[in-house]
């Protein structure tokens, strides 16, 4: 077990390094663990009116009327506004965010229709009561499966110029996604991949194994619901909002409402929680809904709200069929992934096809990805959008495969896994990967060499399951400017959720040899901070990290130019040491920090200002994995599973602090283990969901996790920061697979449905029926 | 409908609040004191967010009422850092990583700091009993489990 | 939340003339773990309330007494955490403390009553098939009478009670156990923590000289209300407490309940449950006669 702790840090390690590789604690955890730390809905702006949102009641209707009348009479009501009352604005149909209030036909039950603004939320609560809906139900579909079939009813007119812009900031891949021409369908793209012949691959192998995998639609709920408040005044649009993608919401603002993008101001205010979940939502109407009433406005969703009408991640069902020779070859992979989309398209198709046909080398492929469709909330991201579906059906194969093969399930993978120069599906080579690495890494965990002594417990099991993610691309800058007192700002435009500007912290300290206590790092809003990417995609160490340590260089040469013609030397002879410069190899000669920092600012300074500079763009992906192994009891009686140990190894490249670098793969696998074992969106027939709280919706709780063993596996990437790859995303993928496959060897049976329930296991055991009543 | 006065004791200061009683003790101390640690995650009592110390014991306080806050002691979170020094509790979240989006971590350090009041030698189970009500969606709950074991040691040495 | 007027009396009778002022409009609060839910997502099983009555200054309301005589006397304000801790329900009626002691969360068992417990009369109550086991009698007072009606009388559908508008529940009396009572509650839920029973089982069997000489069944969250098993009951009495006994008497239970299929589990898994989990909490009973 892995207990790090963080610790000042003054000596240098064996690679060199003092202060990356360091745990290092957060700057901002006096802040959150004293509640001082502002999040949106820790606001107030003067004159401020909250707003509360009517959704629609059905899945699918025909607007008729809406009759705000007695709602606008309520006291304390400031304004009813309904699609009719907004503005004129740039609308794209295949873009929810972009459809602030449907004009004629909603498509999922909740879908905004009408907001209330009032001074007291408890006011505009109360008046939503009172507006007057006439809308006809129309004919909706809700399962995908069916939603494909020719003949089911149409979600929506069928789209075309599908606007993938948020998608594109999780993952960055080659691919083409076609839409279905011709006649109308709930089919919104499809993602085929093939390589070789998959017959003669399936004619070639001893085993063959095939089967249909379900996943259940499951939601990030961060703990803080989607917070934003706007206001807009003179022409210049304000908008504080828990997002990880501030520069990206500014975009899509200045374009939805003509305003250029130097007017708009987006602050990600401190983001409770986000996972992929918080890019773009509420923005723009909260942002016409202030430029209707020229006040600011606040929205905070409720709970129930953001599980009805936010963006959870997609249902898939992914039927499989794979071959192995005896030697333990896989000889061919042919699969249907189907994603449930919902209302809107959006969900990550071709991550899951690219990953279920790249995990392992495989001469023959034959992979076709459907986005489809359906009257539900439409999906977004989760942590490695759509990878978890397709991973659980791969990953159960494999074990599946090698249990009747008599093949170890370490062994397997290691023979298989795919390593740098092995194409992906989309035929892109890999960059240097861990992939290996972290299966040899698990194989040497306390779980997995406890398998045996494991095993002498009835009804436990062991299972062990990969996952990986490519993660984005996007360009980055970041300034480190020098101060008077030689401390230092850092100034970068990514919103910190998971610790990032400890990391830069980190960085900028170890180039620049100076206390982390000496350097403060800053996001700034659009207005003032250097462009980032969103913090999505698992980049932002992996990008913005690379920007400071850049921009730390530059500040470093900065000074070394200045010291150089005061130390008669040449810049390249510098080094900073004990908070000054000096010549190497020569202590004597050095001028303290201090005073290049007056010498650059003072009255009649001689010296420029030293701002550091740093702009990259990504080109090379860094992708991440890991292996995960979970050990279970299962109740064969009652279905119960209890998880009893669970292990994650991850490739990280380089841990500049490993206290986040933990944090990071804890944190996604208890994700994964709630997608395993607890989560799942009940939608019934209508398409009203069930289950819109935190009580039904289980989220893991502190009763039902493990302590996580956590080993960090260093295969260091090309271009990342000190070596660093990306890291958020991949600890979710592999551990709805790696459950399955422990339950398996607890109890012999594979579920192909997660979240493994208590029911889905005696169903499996054929202790209850099929469960129709 | 009009308000009415309640006094409570928040984080020792005697407190006189005009409060509709529809208000939550929540509702309350962010919105009416102005004191926003306390966070509103589900509103249900279902994640644990908005937990307070009342008259010693840890509730949810968005499921309770303002008036019923009359005449009781509260503690929130901004009440545990006693002239600036933050608790055993805050620092060991700071120390192991405890804490990373931190929406949960003002209730999560009320119930460490309750569950480490009533229980100063906590075995792994009563803290992960004790945290039961508190859910997190970042850590995963391991380094919140080194944090109060980390806490708990330190108390017992000082 | 949308708005009402509260009063908080100190004594019953005034908490009495006030709801017996507005019958349909006034509503008793105790902890508010459930009702405030209710209200917050307009879901009442009742129309709004125009006042709110909070019970929590009533001190007639708290307390919780045993003695072997008059048996045990639980105020209706007593918090799931008092029950759940109190050592002479522990000792005399553990299952009961089971239930109380998985209610929500700390902060949920530290708010929530267990009057409110029995009166939002949720099929799933954890507290109800323990109190049923021992034979609880509710003890209701009006504002002119008091009354007394056994638990089982008192719940008579899915969030419906036998409370006239205008009365509360003052306490819940359990007789002491016969010598030799032992008893277990248990539920199923998917978490081990925060969640509502899909299953709940709670018995109480009097073991004397070998033989099972009393047996109280109770099942929640199968039926309209929870409900005794007392086929079940009749097939325990006057056996040995073994391993067969026990898995005819469970199997029996299964077909006593009536559950249906909802969001949480479909009805065959909750028979299923009843089956499995009512022959183990006969066991666990059984063994702890053992001591």
């Amino acid at each position: 077990m892995t207990q790090t702790e963080a610790r000042p840090s003054t000596e240098r390690d064996a690679n060199g390094h003092k202060y990356v590789g360091k745990p290092a604690a957060r700057m901002e955890g006096p802040a959150k663990v004293t509640g001082r730390t502002i999040y949106a809905d820790d606001m107030k702006l003067p004159h401020m009116l909250h707003a509360k949102i009517l959704g629609s009641p059905y899945a699918h209707a025909r607007i008729k009327s809406i009759n705000t009348q007695k709602a606008r009479l309520l006291p304390g009501v400031e304004a009813v506004i309904t699609a009719a009352d907004l503005p004129k604005y740039k609308k794209n149909p295949t873009n929810r965010r972009s459809i602030v209030f449907p004009d004629t036909e909603a498509l999922f039950a909740g879908q905004p229709i009408a907001a209330v603004l009032a001074s007291d939320p408890h006011v505009a609560e109360a008046a939503l009561a009172l507006i007057e809906l006439d809308l006809e139900a129309l004919p909706n579909v809700i399962d995908p499966m069916e939603a494909m079939k020719d003949g089911s009813p149409l979600v929506h007119s069928s789209l075309s110029g599908i606007d993938r812009s948020e998608e594109q900031g999780h993952v960055a891949v080659d691919l083409e996604s076609g839409n279905q021409e011709g006649k109308a369908s709930n089919i919104a793209s499809t993602t085929p991949f093939k390589r070789g012949d998959v017959e003669a691959g399936f004619a070639e192998a001893d085993v063959i194994i095939e089967r249909s995998w379900r996943s259940a639609m499951v939601h990030q709920s961060y703990i803080e619901p989607h917070s934003t408040i706007a206001d807009y005044a003179d022409g210049e649009l304000s908008v504080w909002t828990s997002t990880q993608a501030p520069f990206y919401i500014r975009e899509e603002l200045a374009t939805a409402l003509d305003i250029p993008e130097s007017k708009v101001r987006v602050t990600a205010t401190e983001v409770g929680g986000g996972f992929g979940g918080k890019i773009y939502l509420s923005e723009l109407m909260v942002s016409l809904l202030a430029m209707v009433v020229r006040r600011p406005v606040k929205y905070i969703m409720s709970r129930g709200e953001d599980m009805v009408a936010a963006t959870p991640a997609p249902f898939a069902q992914v039927d499989l069929k794979t071959g192995m020779k005896k030697d333990g070859t896989i000889t061919a992979i042919k699969s249907q992934l189907v994603y449930d989309s919902g209302a809107y398209p959006g969900a990550s198709v071709a991550a899951g096809a690219l990953l279920i046909g790249g995990l392992y080398r495989c001469a023959n492929l034959d992979i076709v990805g459907y986005e489809v469709l359906t009257n539900k909330a439409s999906v977004g991201a989760l942590r490695a959008p759509s990878a978890h579906n397709a991973t659980y059906a791969i990953e159960c194969h494999i074990d599946m495969m090698a249990k009747e093969l008599g093949l170890d399930p370490i062994e397997v993978r290691l023979k298989n896994a795919v390593v740098e120069g092995d194409p992906l599906p989309s035929g892109q080579a890999y960059p240097a990967i861990g992939l290996a690495e972290c299966i040899r890494a698990m194989s040497e965990s306390n779980l997995w060499k406890g398998r045996a002594a494991s095993k002498q417990h009835k009804n436990r099991g062991v299972g062990v399951a990969v996952g990986g993610w490519m993660g984005g691309l996007q360009p980055a800058s970041a300034i480190v400017t020098m101060n008077p007192d030689a401390t230092f700002n850092v100034t970068v435009g990514c919103a910190d959720i998971t610790g990032v500007n400890t990391t830069f912290q980190s960085i900028t300290a170890e180039v620049l040899n100076i206390p982390r206590e000496q350097i403060t790092v800053t996001y700034g809003d659009t207005k003032t901070a250097p462009y980032a990417g969103m913090s999505a995609g698992s980049k932002t160490t992996y990008t913005v990290g690379r920007a400071v340590k850049l921009a730390a260089e530059d500040a470093r040469r900065q000074i070394f130019e200045v010291a150089a013609t005061r130390l008669e030397a040449t810049p390249d002879e510098l080094e900073i040491e004990d908070e000054a410069v000096r010549v190497i190899g020569d202590a004597e000669k050095s001028i303290a920090l201090t005073r290049i920092g007056r010498w650059t600012t003072n009255f009649g300074a001689r010296y420029p200002v030293v701002v550091g500079r740093g702009s990259i763009t990504a080109t090379k992906m860094a992708p991440g994995f890991t292996c995960q192994a979970a050990e279970v009891e299962v109740d064969t009686d009652t279905g119960e599973i209890t998880l009893l140990n669970y292990a994650i190894a991850q490739d990280c490249g380089f841990a500049i602090n490993p206290l986040s670098v933990e944090g990071q793969m804890q944190g996604g696998v208890s994700q994964g283990l709630g997608i395993a074992l607890w989560e799942e969106m009940q939608y019934n027939s209508e398409g009203q969901l069930l289950n819109a709280n935190l009580l039904d919706y289980r989220l893991p709780t502190a009763r039902d996790l493990p302590k996580i063993e956590t080993i960090i596996v260093e295969v260091a990437s090309e271009e990342g920061p000190f070596g660093a790859r990306i890291v958020g995303e991949p600890s979710i993928v592999p551990g709805a697979a790696a459950v399955a496959n422990a339950v398996a060897d607890a109890i012999g049976v594979f579920i192909n449905e997660v979240p493994i329930t208590p029911e889905r296991v005696l169903r499996a055991l054929g202790k209850i029926g099929n469960g129709t009543n | 409908m009009p308000k009415q006065i309640i006094n409570l004791r928040l984080n020792g200061k005697p407190t006189e609040v005009a409060v509709e009683p529809s208000w939550t003790l929540l509702e309350t101390v962010r919105e009416a004191l102005g004191y926003t640690g306390a966070k509103e995650g589900c509103g249900t009592g279902d994640c644990g967010a908005c937990s307070m110390i009342v008259d010693g014991r840890l509730i949810t306080s968005c499921l309770m009422l303002a008036p019923q806050a009359d005449g009781r002691e509260v503690t929130s979170i901004e009440g545990l850092a006693a002239n600036g020094t933050l608790n055993p509790v805050q620092q060991a979240f700071i120390d192991t990583g405890g804490v990373q989006c931190g929406f949960c971590t003002p209730g999560m350090v009320m119930a460490a700091t309750a569950l480490l009041k009533a229980n100063p030698k906590p075995t792994f189970e009563d803290i992960r009993n004790g945290l039961a009500g508190n859910l997190c969606r970042c850590t995963g709950y391991t380094k919140i489990f080194q944090a109060v074991e980390l806490a708990a040691e330190r108390m017992a040495t000082k | 939340m949308r708005s009402f007027a509260y009063h908080a009396p100190k004594t019953l009778d005034e908490a009495i003339a006030l709801l017996h002022e507005l019958p349909e409009g006034a509503r008793p609060v105790a902890g508010g773990t459930d009702i405030v839910v209710q209200m917050k997502e307009g879901r009442t099983k009742f129309p709004y309330p125009q006042l709110v009555v909070s019970l929590d200054r009533i001190s007639a309301l708290k307390g919780i007494e045993y003695s072997a005589a008059d048996g045990l006397r639980i105020g209706s304000g007593a918090t799931m955490s008092e029950v759940a801790n109190h050592p002479a329900v522990r000792e005399h009626y553990l299952a009961l403390a089971e239930g109380a002691g998985v209610v929500g969360s700390l902060q949920t068992m530290n708010m929530g009553t267990i009057g409110g417990n029995v009166c939002n009369a949720a099929p799933s109550a954890d507290t109800a098939p323990a109190l049923l086991a021992f034979e609880a009698t509710a003890v209701i007072v009006g504002r002119t009478a008091q009354r007394s009606l056994p638990l089982s009388n008192f719940f008579v559908g899915p969030g419906r009670t036998a409370l006239k508008p205008g009365e509360l529940l003052a306490e819940l009396r359990l007789p002491a156990p016969p010598t030799g009572t032992t008893s277990a509650y248990q539920r199923h839920t998917p978490r081990k923590q925060m969640d509502i029973a899909v299953v709940g089982v709670g018995v109480a069997l009097t073991i004397v000289g070998g033989k099972i000489t009393r047996a109280r069944v109770s099942l929640g969250a199968v039926a309209p209300t929870p409900i005794r098993a007392p086929k079940s009951e009749a097939a325990l009495e006057g056996q040995s407490p073994n391993d067969a006994t026990f898995a005819g008497a469970a199997e029996i239970a299964a077909s006593e309940a009536s559950p249906i299929a909802d969001v949480r589990g479909s009805a065959d898994f909750r028979r299923h449950l009843v089956k499995v989990m009512t022959a183990r909490m006969l066991a666990r009973a059984a063994e702890r006669a053992k001591g």
